[in-house]
């Protein structure tokens, strides 16, 4: 499935992108994340927990940033598994950065998932609408954390353990 | 209460609360005709299980001194599909039961677990929501109602907090008039592709409408706005634009029973379908 969707933030291109690339930042806007590291250069993991229905599934993702464009874009892919190996996840994602005018950029992020296993079996278009509002959730946790802070540079060594 | 493998049986509600405030993780089961396949399919693993089966207040349907009906929330979809006593307005009760996937699982499901999963294809929520019904919840507090249409609030999720459960729908007294559930499918049993409830009474006023859409979003939908416009003395652009507003408000999904905008061309056609069959037969009435 392709999820798709954008928002702006009233900040420079620039000091958006350096937030985007900041681990400890991303992790704790994405509802549900409660680990992130940071395993080599360009890799990280992450655990993910989403329940809708009764159903709960929490994966174990790594994370690849394939490519880096500063201040544009970022292409990476995502690849993981339920702790039992349940269901499986794979996911190639692109974010793109839009300078509306010096003040205001707009984030762009498209996103190609794939579910196979038990999850697989569920209800996948309702899955959709659950992960795109989890992307609403994801925009306005962004919002409200850098839009009050200054500018920072990216700082993945402060990533929470 | 007896416990066997993990199985609970209170024999009244309060005890069935009780499990459920000590178990978070505990899941109710009444038919187990989605639970189980869910269980089966390893998308749910619960603590354990807490029947409702002995419960005695959760069975049957009777009738309320004023006319109006309470269905406990263990009467299976056969029961309620069989039920003659539902007539006029209150007729789409019966008739979404009825059309509720086959025989099978009209047999082991049952309304309280129906509504409880709130599956956005399901025929009962849109049935409850035009019927204007209540829903029954009982808590370690006592018990509270609620109308249908605030009782279903997203995807898979209602109004119940942890610890609650459902005890009954209960149906205000049938008015002389029309009520009907149509469902799309692609084959017979399947979920809904859309589906469309009604009720249509007429007064001194003119007639007065009420139509929610089922699964054409998270939860069935209701405007006050089309009902307002399907009722009076509506001609077609009053109904062409309650189809709209519907169509603009409904979230459909995209899945292997059709895509968004699908369903979404569905919308005032089935509503016009509806709305065009309740008033012929209110006009063969009067």
């Amino acid at each position: 499935m392709r999820i798709e969707g954008s928002f702006d933030i009233a900040l420079p291109r620039a000091a958006v992108y350096g937030h985007l690339t900041d681990p400890g930042l991303i992790a704790a806007c994405i509802p549900g994340c409660d680990q992130i590291e940071r395993i080599s250069p360009t890799d990280y993991r992450a655990r993910v927990t989403i329940g809708m229905g009764g159903i709960k599934a929490s994966f174990n993702l790594v994370v690849e940033v394939t490519s880096e464009q500063p201040p544009e874009r970022v292409l990476s892919q995502t690849r993981g598994e339920e702790g039992s190996r349940a269901s499986m996840l794979a996911a190639d994602n692109e974010v793109a950065l839009e300078e509306i005018d010096a003040a205001n950029t707009r984030v762009s992020y498209v996103s190609d998932v794939s579910v196979t296993g038990r999850l697989g079996k569920f209800a996948l278009g309702v899955m959709k609408k659950k992960v795109e509002s989890l992307g609403r959730e994801f925009a306005e946790r962004l919002r409200e954390r850098i839009q009050i802070q200054p500018a920072a540079s990216s700082a993945p060594e402060a990533v929470p353990q | 209460m007896s416990v066997d493998q993990g199985v609970f049986r209170p024999a009244s509600v309060d005890e069935a609360v009780s499990v459920l405030a000590r178990l978070p993780d505990a899941r109710l089961i009444s038919g187990g005709a989605t639970l189980v396949a869910m269980i089966n399919a390893r998308l749910i693993e619960p603590a354990a299980l807490v029947s409702l089966a002995g419960v005695d207040e959760l069975h049957g349907i009777t009738e309320n001194p004023d006319g109006g009906w309470r269905i406990g929330a263990m009467t299976r979809h056969r029961d309620v599909a069989a039920e003659r006593r539902f007539t006029g307005t209150l007729a789409l009760v019966q008739q979404a039961a009825s059309l509720i996937a086959n025989a099978t699982v009209r047999n082991m499901g049952t309304i309280g677990g129906a509504i409880a999963h709130a599956d956005p294809g399901l025929d009962y929520p849109p049935a409850l929501v035009a019927a204007d019904a209540q829903i029954e919840i009982a808590s370690g507090k006592g018990r509270r109602r609620l109308p249908a249409s605030e009782f279903f609030v997203d995807w898979y999720a209602t109004a119940l907090q942890s610890a609650e459960l459902v005890t009954a729908v209960h149906l205000r007294a049938a008015s002389d008039g029309v009520g009907l559930y149509h469902k799309l499918a692609r084959v017979s049993g399947d979920y809904a592709t859309v589906s469309v409830a009604l009720t249509m009474s007429s007064g001194v006023a003119g007639i007065a409408t009420r139509a929610a859409m089922g699964a054409c979003g998270p939860t069935p939908i209701l405007l006050e706005e089309a009902n307002a416009l399907l009722s009076g003395s509506p001609g077609e652009s009053e109904l062409n634009r309650a189809g709209e507003l519907l169509a603009a408000a409904a979230d459909p999904v995209d899945d292997v029973r059709g895509s968004a905008e699908y369903r979404r061309l569905l919308i005032p056609r089935m509503l016009a379908r509806a709305f065009t069959e309740a008033r012929a037969a209110i006009g063969a009435r009067t």
